[in-house]
C-alpha cells in the first residue's frame, strides 16, 4: 500500500474498515513514519472541532431561539394533544407499547389456549359410548354424546 | 433532579408547550453549533436552528424513546443545514474520490501532533485554535465542513455518513482526509507552526 492510498483510511474508528484495509494500513504505518505522523496529527486535532464549535455557540445569546420557536408553533398544535389521565394513560401505552400489545391479546390468547385445552383432554368424546339399562319389561339406553346423555326408552324384551 | 429528556418529550407530546420550551433551551447550544459547523453564517445557523426545533416538534409523535433524543435532534439539524446549503447554492459540488500524492506533501505532517502533543487536553495551543475553528471551517468548501462537522459533532460512521449524504463510504473516507488535511492547514498557520509552502487556504 502506497501513502496516496492509505491517506483516506487514517482517522477511521476501530471496526469501521474492512479487515483487509485494517492489515494493509497498519502494515504500512509500521513502515511508513510520514502516514504515521498523519495519524498522530488526525489525533491531536480529535475533538477541536467539536469544543471549537460550541465554544462558538456559547458566545453567541441563544435566549431568544426558544422564543422564536414557540412562536411558531400554531396554538392548535398544543390543543390538539390529550391531557389529563387520558394523556398519561396514551402516554403509558405509548412507552410500553409491549405490554400494551400483550394486554389487549391475553383474553384471545386464554380462549385460544382454553379451546387447545379442552381439545386434547375431551378427546373424540363419547358420542359413541352407549349404557343399555333393563328393568323389568322396560330397557332404555343411554347414549352419552357431547350434547350430553339421551335416554332412549324402548320397548320390553318381550315386545311391549 | 431536572426531567429527562425523555420525561419532557412525554410532556410535549402531552401538550404541555413549558415541556417543549425547557427541551429548546436544553439543547439549543448544541444544535447551534452543528448548524453554524455546517452552514458557518451565524444568522442562516439561528435559522436552521430554529427550523430544526420547529421540525421537531411536528414529528415529536415518531421520536421513539429507544433513540436518544439528542442524537436524533442534530440528525435533524445536520439534515435541514445540509438542504440549506444545496438550496443556496446547488452548482457547488466537491466530489473527490482519491488523494493526489501532491495533497501529502503540502506539508509536514506531525507538526501539530508535535505542537499539541497527542493527549487532547486543554492546553493553550489548543484553546487558541478552539477559537479559530469556526474561521477554518469557514474556508472549507460545503461539503467537506458537512462532513467533518457531522463525523465530529455527530460521531457518524462511515456508512451512516455515505447514507446521509447519498456518497459511497470511499468518497466519505476521500472527503473526510481532504477536510482534515486542510483543517490542519489553516490551524497550523494560524498558530505559526511551520506554515506549508502551497498550503493555507484553499
Amino acid at each position: 500500500m502506497r501513502c496516496a492510498g492509505a491517506a483516506p483510511l487514517l482517522g477511521s474508528r476501530p471496526g469501521e474498515l474492512d479487515p483487509t484495509d485494517e492489515a494493509l494500513l497498519r502494515a504500512h504505518l509500521s513502515t511508513c513514519p510520514a502516514c504515521e505522523a498523519r495519524q498522530a496529527d488526525l489525533l491531536a486535532l480529535s475533538g477541536l472541532v467539536q469544543e471549537g464549535l460550541l465554544a462558538e455557540a456559547s458566545l453567541r445569546d441563544l435566549s431568544g431561539l426558544a422564543d422564536g420557536v414557540m412562536a411558531r408553533i400554531p396554538a392548535s398544535a398544543w390543543r390538539g394533544a390529550p391531557a389529563g389521565p387520558l394523556g398519561r394513560l396514551l402516554s403509558f401505552l405509548r412507552h410500553h407499547r409491549v405490554l400494551a400489545t400483550a394486554s389487549a391479546l391475553a383474553p384471545a390468547l386464554a380462549a385460544l389456549a382454553l379451546y387447545l385445552y379442552i381439545g386434547r383432554t375431551a378427546g373424540p368424546g363419547p358420542a359413541g359410548l352407549a349404557i343399555e339399562v333393563t328393568s323389568e319389561d322396560l330397557a332404555a339406553i343411554v347414549l352419552e354424546t357431547s350434547d350430553g346423555p339421551v335416554i332412549l326408552v324402548g320397548e320390553g324384551s318381550d315386545g311391549t | 433532579m431536572a426531567p429527562s429528556d425523555i420525561e419532557l418529550v412525554d410532556r410535549a407530546r402531552n401538550g404541555e408547550p413549558e415541556a417543549f420550551r425547557d427541551l429548546v433551551v436544553r439543547h439549543q447550544r448544541r444544535v447551534y453549533a452543528v448548524a453554524l459547523g455546517i452552514v458557518k453564517d451565524r444568522d442562516l445557523a439561528w435559522d436552521v436552528a430554529q427550523e430544526t426545533f420547529v421540525r421537531v416538534h411536528q414529528h415529536l409523535a415518531e421520536f421513539r424513546d429507544e433513540a436518544a433524543f439528542g442524537t436524533w435532534l442534530r440528525r435533524i439539524t445536520a439534515r435541514i443545514a445540509i438542504d440549506v446549503l444545496r438550496k443556496e447554492r446547488p452548482s457547488r459540488r466537491n466530489d473527490v474520490a482519491d488523494v493526489p500524492e501532491s495533497v501529502l506533501r503540502e506539508a509536514a505532517p506531525g507538526v501539530l501532533a508535535t505542537a499539541l502533543g497527542t493527549d487532547p487536553q486543554e492546553t493553550v495551543l489548543r484553546r487558541e485554535l478552539s477559537g479559530r475553528i469556526t474561521e477554518a471551517l469557514g474556508q472549507l468548501p460545503e461539503t467537506h465542513r458537512a462532513i467533518l462537522v457531522l463525523r465530529e459533532m455527530d460521531g457518524l460512521s462511515y456508512e451512516e455518513l455515505a447514507e446521509r449524504l447519498s456518497i459511497p463510504k470511499g468518497t466519505v473516507m476521500s472527503r473526510l482526509f481532504h477536510a482534515r488535511k486542510k483543517m490542519q492547514l489553516l490551524l497550523a498557520g494560524y498558530a505559526g507552526i511551520d506554515a506549508p509552502a502551497g498550503g493555507g487556504a484553499p
